[in-house]
């Protein structure tokens, strides 16, 4: 694969070495129990998976997006709901702090997020808002050298675990998408409220749940770039963290089809490895493309990242295809499990739960053939 | 005291070839049996201070195994590549190596692994510590300063051995002396991004080529046969209790258990 150097390949044995020794033993454990692992975490930190793409001079590992997708991809592999956190932690709650943050702001926090000491969010959903990212109804009312913030958000990947929390909130309330703006909230502020852990069906080791804001005065050096400037950091933190979702989604598909192919093999009916029969070979196929043609597109989108250029319609058109097919390459491997794989006992029904949000969040999949579709139409104008 | 610490590590072939090997960044790996010794390296060198430098005599995929040395922590590395060395057994091998080493002296301490996963000799650390004329200890697990020297123990048999060793000195490091550590990305983005490799090619070293390659292996691999494993597989009868017992009799008869 012509995006892929030596360094490529040390990259992902490394982080496999890790998880499949770190893990994959306990990751069943951990979507059963719902349990964040704090142990598995504090390691990852100090290997620089908190700051993939972060400088160094901000105690990052300054890596190209093609490593990272490998990275997330990994994780993702053994323990989807990790390969979220991190993600979320680096792409949408890390990257805008560097990209729209004052170099005061930089040195404040990015270091200990990047060095997996503290860990980011993003908080742009609400009850009432979901794709429609300009209806924000949490505000944040200037007095003095404060805001005073009232936000109620909700599904936010980490939630429970964060402490660095990107607020989407409208400044202006009555300047429509123009009034939005990020404000960075800490856990422990006065009015800082985490609520519930969601009670998910996929993606279980994650701590996601909502946060609420109550009359919160939060200093007006939190605010990220201008009042006003939230549609932009949320849109390009979102191009950004597509990416990495599509990664995620790739580690989980290519985790089922690993599984779907040993289970063919194993299992005999009919007195031959169920593999040898002709119908389970095209599920084989079918995985097997599908995970190949969804890799390539990933890391296009990474390497043309790197490259400089645009990258939202290759990022939206990754995570697009990445997440469909993960659905479909984890239930081709519960089919190939027959009875089996609709029970706990074999890891394809939790690849099955975990792969089903990945169409969803960071954009769900119909918002992502308005945003392609959308850009198709202006190149053939 | 500073310590200027060499090692060497080889890239292995992850899996058994059905005839030719064709090594590849995709087909290597760093010897698993190196890690434990590269992490002995790293922390003498962290308690000591001074440099570690690995060595690796191979063909250019082999940088792989020096490029994951450099993530984990070593400061410089050295690839000793050429064409005339294809072929070079254990001997020729101690040879280059030793000539290597001699280019980059001084050093105090020169590690090896115990053993490769591929050719599984344990040859290259004795031969080339011999090469060199320098005291040598194998098998080490635990290694401990004294003034000038080095204290070292080796686990033989029900024993554990110490060994006061003067420097420059060699040790071939057990695989279970030290759990070696992960890289970290950091470590993996600047072991790319720096200019820590040294490619040294034949004319670089003080050797003729009749020394190496073909030429310079007193031994030949004539023939290499995949082992053929006869499995049969036995179904005891009877009840649980009837089947355990029969299973236990046939064990022990088999001498397996006591
Ligand atoms: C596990 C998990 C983690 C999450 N993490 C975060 C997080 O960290 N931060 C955060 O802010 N949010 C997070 N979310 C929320 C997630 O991003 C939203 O659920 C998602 O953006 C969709 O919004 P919604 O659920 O309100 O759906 P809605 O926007 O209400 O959409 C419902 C349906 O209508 C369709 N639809 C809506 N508008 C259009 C349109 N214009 N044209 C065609 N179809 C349309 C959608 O595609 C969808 O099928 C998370 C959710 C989950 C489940």
């Amino acid at each position: 694969m012509s995006f892929l150097t030596t360094k490529h390949t040390l990259v992902r044995r490394s982080v496999r070495a890790f998880c499949e020794r770190e893990l994959q033993p306990i990751a069943k454990e951990l979507d059963i129990e719902a349990r964040f692992p704090w142990d598995v975490v504090e390691k990852m930190g100090k290997l620089g998976y908190f700051g993939i793409q972060v400088p160094a001079a901000l105690s990052g590992a300054a890596m190209d997006s093609v490593s990272y997708c490998i990275v997330i991809e990994e994780i993702s592999r053994a323990c989807a709901g990790l390969g979220l956190c991190v993600t979320v932690h680096n792409s949408v709650g890390v990257y805008p702090l560097v990209a729209f943050g004052t170099e005061e702001q930089k040195q404040k926090w990015v270091p200990p997020l990047a060095k997996g000491e503290r860990i980011g969010a993003f908080c742009l959903t609400e009850p009432n808002v979901g794709s429609d990212a300009s209806a924000v109804e949490s505000t944040a009312i200037r007095d003095g050298d404060h805001y005073i913030v009232n936000a109620n958000k909700v599904l936010v990947t980490n939630g429970a675990v964060a402490d660095t929390c990107l607020m989407f909130v409208k400044t202006d309330p009555a300047a429509g998408h123009r009034g939005l703006s990020v404000i960075v909230a800490e856990r422990g502020m006065q009015g800082f409220i985490i609520g519930d852990l969601e009670d998910l069906s996929g993606n279980r080791a994650n701590a996601v749940s909502s946060i609420r804001l109550t009359d919160c005065r939060i200093p007006v050096s939190h605010l990220l770039g201008k009042e006003g400037m939230g549609m932009k950091i949320g849109l390009a933190a979102l191009d950004t963290g597509r990416i990495g979702i599509a990664a995620q989604a790739l580690g989980i598909a290519q985790a089922a089809m690993e599984e779907g192919i040993r289970y063919a093999q194993q299992r005999r009916q009919f007195g031959v490895p169920i593999s040898r029969h002709q119908a389970v070979q095209m599920m084989i196929a079918d995985m097997a493309t599908k995970v190949d043609a969804a890799r390539l597109l990933v890391y296009r989108a990474a390497a043309q990242r790197d490259s400089g250029g645009p990258f939202s319609k290759e990022s939206a058109m990754a995570k697009l295809f990445a997440s469909e097919i993960a659905s479909e390459v984890a239930d081709m491997a519960v089919q190939i499990h027959g009875g089996y794989g609709y029970t706990k006992g074999y890891p394809v029904e939790r690849y099955y739960r975990d792969a089903r949000i990945t169409r969803i969040y960071e954009g769900t999949a119909e918002i992502h053939r308005i945003v392609i579709a959308r850009s198709v139409l202006e190149e053939y104008k | 005291m500073p310590l200027n610490i060499i090692i060497c590590i080889k890239a292995v072939v992850l899996e058994a070839p059905d005839g030719k090997v064709i090594r590849t960044s995709e087909t290597c790996a760093l010897n698993p049996f190196d890690r434990p010794a590269i992490e002995m390296a790293i922390r003498l060198r962290d308690e000591a201070g001074g440099t570690v430098t690995a060595v690796s005599m191979g063909p250019e995929s082999g940088s792989l195994a020096l490029y994951e040395a450099l993530a984990m922590g070593v400061d410089h590395v050295v690839l000793v590549s050429d064409p005339s060395l294809a072929g070079s057994d254990t001997f020729a091998t101690s040879t280059v190596l030793s000539a290597a080493i001699r280019k980059l002296a001084p050093f105090d301490l020169l590690l090896f692994g115990t053993r490769t996963s591929d050719s599984d000799t344990g040859q290259v650390g004795p031969q080339t510590s011999v090469l060199l004329d320098i005291p040598l200890v194998t098998g080490v697990t635990a290694v401990t300063r004294k003034k000038a020297n080095f204290i070292v123990e080796r686990k033989i048999d029900e024993f554990i051995e110490e060994y006061e060793v003067a420097l420059p000195g060699a040790l071939t490091i057990h695989a279970s002396a030290l759990q070696p550590r992960d890289a970290s990305l950091m470590g993996l983005e600047t072991a790319y991004g720096q200019e820590q490799f040294t490619l040294m090619t034949l004319k670089d070293l003080d050797i003729l080529a009749e020394q190496v390659g073909d030429n310079g292996s007193p031994t030949k691999i004539i023939n290499m046969q995949r082992i053929q494993k006869k499995r049969k597989c036995e179904m005891i009868q009877g009840s649980v209790e009837e089947q355990a017992e029969e299973l236990v009799r046939r064990l022990k008869e088999a001498g397996h258990i006591g």
